[in-house]
């Protein structure tokens, strides 16, 4: 008894500590902070009254603040300003930066799974599905914790690139950014503090009152970890959207302008999202790649329950990802118009063209995964025979989507269109279109969703042909809807038209909230037509799931590409000048050609980091096996 | 049911005849016109009978005992995409676009075959058969293919190899990205914030909702609103000005834009591009009045970097017209066509 009390009282305060090291980053920082906006005060009254204090105007708050730092370094062509090696010094720090990012991206969004994963675990009522979750989410945090290492490494190598390559625009950028990056620091210390107590405490805290401490942590763990990627997103906001100093650069003092830049929130909020969906996507690869070389009935039957789940999370974040790109789009619209046009209209708008190609290759393969799904589960056979409806719905959207404004074409093919903007496809090229060619792909989405959670149940409710027809009308008039207002939205001004997205994001969401909530009443009880046959599924469903990952992979690159070079020649947008003799925009072919590069180099060293898990798995003892869930008769649990 | 599906695969054949009539001119290409204005729903409302049809067809050969095989259907599915593009939609859709939509189509035709088991098995069948050449026919079909595809492979390469005399692709950006400010006459205008001074109510006041009240309607053709008509003598304020734009647009502009603003003037087939069709839901409607004021000022010759291959013939206007005079063009232009320019509030 006393040994229980004892554990107890140590997890409590080994909660705490973590609580304690999430918060040590903000009191260390507080005096710091305070100190740092009062100096160039103080000591202006040192020297005799106010008018030895220079003050500045915010470029972007319009605020009047005093002036605290250096302006802006005016750079040379210089080996001074941009030492080299005989080789593109951005080319080695894009590759550095990426690979940091792509493990970063990954290790903050596999716990954040690992926290849902764990919860359903704990609050299932089935103990044998709860130890599967359970081992589930052990599973996924013991291949992130090798990923982690590798993610510190990088960042370390990324530091250095900066600090050896871009001396003078890492000096300003961490001479204003000083106390965030101390903060940046220290809350690192408490992520790895709180990850490994985490990790190597999941077995000593697996049941009663101690798994919801061990819960708790990942809470704490996912908190620091979104803290860290809000501080980082603070720099590449501020390099884009630059807050807090005055024309020349200067800093003002005020060190929530400089993090709360006009771009800050909505990048926030996209690379969250993006970051779950990735890390969705490549967990769901691991799992079909240990799926394809299962040897095994058991193996085979636990990783597609692994990657089904890594699928589900992955994509429940990826439907609302084009939202909040397009609310990042219309923001970065609001700050310079300029910079949205360049985006979206002009020079990189064909990177935009192969962004939405890219977005229409992950909800393909999801659809498509689903459909192959659907072959496991005895009574599914009925819905499959109209899935060729789902595949024109899906393919007409998909071509709306990315069908370009500017179009490549040769001058022969330009004079024969006889104009730059073809009268039927140019319609297709513009965001009213655009817009309803998305809706109706997540809403086919949806509605794949739908036919999968019902597949092998017929629903025993009275009013369930009812309930069927209202379901029908409902998706019917959501497609309707979307396309209408895409029409509409050609016949009104453009400010009305970019509101219209709301309507038609609403109609989406509602398909997706409404129906999944109406579909589970209805199949509340349902008459089960057979089991899910776990591990009986399609190898071309895997590549699917693979074919996701490296989408997903592949447009995070080409995503981080756009969005920084769209600075154009500015290290800091318009205020500190790039003069290296790098400050021009790759063609699109060597950026493609870059990224997959990128995309090869991060996918042989993550299959390094699986090949690495799956050795620790073999090496586990004899009883650990035996609690491996794939190796228990599969249940015939829903989805 | 089979009465429903026969009605489809009525539909279906007739329709088939019909791009068939139209791609060997049997049938005038233009007995069932794309018209202007609907032409992209009515692209995918005919793609869309085309699928029920064939689903029709498919469905009563299927009942009648004269199943087709799914490998063909999905090899010919992809085909007739492929032949509707390239000889339904007028003006010729580029190759670099054809390209994505055919990649496209055959990714949707694949996901179709393979949806699930038994129809993979469908298609991949004729395609073992050959592989497998356990009959005389499948084995000399396998041979052709051996012979066959080595030679379509080194006929490719050799085409994408050989050195060409044609021009070659350009990636012209269409709307390169604006200045913050540019200098007009001696005076800065921030475009970002900058307003048209002839987009006003009666009172003179700046008012876009009253003039987007005037504006020509779109539909089938582009119809003056009622009591909006700029060349009656009474009017005053916006309607007076869209007028005086008016004027200045046909004493300069329409030789290049054309009468009816779609880029075809007089002189227009003597340059490539030909100049911008502001009738295109994808120019002027796209942009803030002050991207135009810009265009206008600078012309070609201003255009950025970014702009390239700069393709324009535009001349900078500022030479020739006074700042108001672009404005009032500018004006008319979006009166004309019944589009309102981008505003971002």
């Amino acid at each position: 008894m006393g040994s229980v009390t004892r554990t107890k009282l140590m997890s409590v305060m080994a909660l705490c500590a973590m609580i304690g090291l999430l918060l040590m980053p903000v009191l260390v920082a507080i005096p710091a902070l305070a100190s740092d906006g009062g100096a160039p005060a103080a000591d202006a009254k040192k020297e005799g009254g106010e008018a030895k204090v220079e003050k500045g105007k915010d470029v972007y708050y319009k605020t009047e603040g005093i002036v605290s730092g250096p302006p802006a370094p005016k750079t040379t062509d210089s080996e001074k300003d941009y030492p080299r090696y005989n080789f593109e010094s951005r080319v080695l720090l894009w590759f550095a930066n990426q690979q940091h990012l792509y493990y970063g991206s990954f290790v903050l969004a596999v716990p954040i799974f690992c926290m849902i994963i764990e919860f359903m675990g704990v609050v299932s009522k089935d103990k044998a599905l709860a130890k599967r979750y359970d081992q589930l989410a052990y599973d996924f945090i013991k291949i992130s914790l090798t990923a982690y290492s590798l993610t510190a490494i990088l960042g370390g190598i990324l530091i250095f690139t900066f600090l050896t390559l871009y001396p003078a625009f890492f000096q300003y950028l961490s001479g204003i950014f000083r106390p965030v990056m101390h903060i940046y620091a220290l809350m690192f210390v408490a992520e790895s503090g709180t990850l490994y107590i985490y990790y190597y405490g999941w077995d000593k805290m697996k049941e009663g009152f101690l798994k919801w401490i061990h819960l708790s942590m990942s809470v704490v763990l996912n908190v620091i970890g979104t803290i860290l990627m809000f501080l980082a997103n603070s720099w590449i906001g501020f390099m884009m959207s630059p807050a807090g100093v005055d024309e020349q650069g200067r800093y003002l003092g005020n060190i929530w302008h400089v993090i709360h830049t006009a771009l800050w929130n909505p990048l926030n909020l996209h690379r969250i999202l993006g970051n779950m969906a990735f890390g969705g996507g490549v967990v769901a690869a691991y799992a079909a790649y240990r799926f394809l070389s299962a040897k095994t009935d058991e193996e085979r039957a636990h990783y597609d329950w692994m990657g089904y789940i890594a699928m589900a999370l992955g994509v429940s974040f990826l439907i609302p990802l084009p939202f909040a790109g397009y609310w990042l789009m219309r923001e970065v619209y609001a700050y310079r118009q300029q910079m949205g046009i360049t985006l979206m209209g002009g020079l990189l708008a064909w990177l935009f063209i192969i962004q939405a190609t890219m977005i229409g290759i992950l909800f393909l393969s999801t659809n498509y995964y689903l459909w192959q799904a659907l072959g496991r589960m005895r009574g599914a056979e009925k819905y499959q025979r109209y899935i060729k409806y789902l595949v024109f719905l899906l393919t007409c959207g998909f071509l709306v989507f990315i069908t370009p404004h500017t179009i490549v074409m040769t001058p022969a093919e330009l004079k024969a269109m006889g104009g730059q903007q073809h009268p039927v496809l140019g319609n297709y090229g513009v965001m009213s279109a655009k817009n309803g060619g998305i809706n109706v792909i997540i809403t086919t989405t949806v509605l794949s969703f739908v036919w999968y959670m019902r597949g092998n149940k017929v629903s025993t409710v009275s009013w369930s042909k009812f309930g069927n027809i209202f379901m029908g009308c409902f998706f019917f008039f959501a497609y309707l809807n979307i396309i209408m207002l895409a029409v509409y939205g050609y016949y009104i001004p453009a400010n009305v038209r970019v509101g219209l997205s709301v309507p038609q994001v609403a109609t989406t969401l509602s398909c997706l909230f409404f129906m999944f909530a109406l579909n589970s009443v209805m199949m509340k009880g349902a008459k089960q037509m057979g089991p899910i046959e776990w591990g009986k599924i399609s190898a071309r469903s895997q590549y699917a799931l693979i074919m996701l990952a490296t989408a997903f992979t592949w447009m995070m690159g080409l995503m981080g590409y756009i969005r920084s070079s769209v600075r154009l020649f500015w290290h800091v947008n318009e205020i500190m000048r790039d003069n290296s003799p790098w400050a021009y925009t790759h063609t699109v072919g060597f950026a493609a050609n870059m990224i997959s590069a990128n995309v090869l180099f991060f996918w042989i060293s993550i299959m390094f980091v699986f090949w690495l898990g799956a050795l620790a798995a073999k090496k586990a003892p004899v009883e650990a096996k035996a609690a491996v869930p794939g190796r228990a008769a599969a249940p015939a649990v829903g989805h | 049911m089979k009465a429903l599906m026969s009605v489809g695969a009525l539909v279906g054949v007739l329709g088939l005849l019909m791009l068939i009539g139209m791609i060997f001119g049997v049938v005038p290409s233009n007995t069932v016109r794309l018209v202007e204005g609907y032409m992209p729903m009515q692209v995918l409302s005919e793609l869309a009978v085309f699928v029920a049809g064939f689903t029709g067809l498919s469905y009563l050969a299927n009942s009648m005992g004269m199943a087709f095989p799914r490998f063909w259907q999905g090899v010919l599915f992809w085909t007739f995409v492929q032949m509707y593009l390239k000889f339904r939609i007028y003006p010729p859709i580029p190759f670099s676009v054809r390209a994505m939509y055919g990649v496209v189509s055959f990714v949707a035709v694949f996901m179709w075959v393979s949806a699930n088991e038994e129809d993979w098995k469908k298609f991949r069948q004729p395609i073992l058969n050959v592989l497998d050449a356990n009959t005389g026919f499948h084995k000399a079909l396998r041979t052709m293919y051996l012979i066959l595809v080595p030679l379509l492979i080194g006929g490719f390469s050799f085409v994408t190899m050989k050195p060409s005399v044609d021009e070659p692709i350009e990636l012209r950006t269409v709307h390169p990205a604006p200045p913050a400010s540019t200098k007009v006459h001696g005076k800065t205008y921030t475009l970002q914030t900058s307003q048209n001074p002839y987009r006003v109510n009666l009172e003179g006041k700046y008012d876009q909702a009253y003039s987007n009240k005037l504006i020509v309607e779109q539909g089938m053709g582009r119809l003056m609103a009622p009591n909006a008509n700029p060349w009656d003598e009474k009017a005053e304020g916006y309607l007076k000005y869209v007028r005086e734009g008016g004027e200045i647009f046909f004493q300069n502009c329409h030789f290049c834009h054309g009468d009816n603003l779609n880029g075809r003037g007089l002189h227009a087939f003597a340059f490539n591009p030909i100049p911008a069709n502001f009738t295109d839901p994808g120019t002027i409607a796209q942009l803030q009045e002050t991207f135009i004021f810009w265009r206008v000022a600078k012309g070609g010759i201003g255009l950025p970097n970014e702009g390239f291959p700069w393709a324009s013939v535009m001349p900078p206007w500022e030479q020739h017209l006074t700042t108001d005079e672009i404005w009032k063009v500018i004006l008319f232009e979006y009166w004309h066509t019944g589009y309102y320019p981008r505003t971002w509030d």
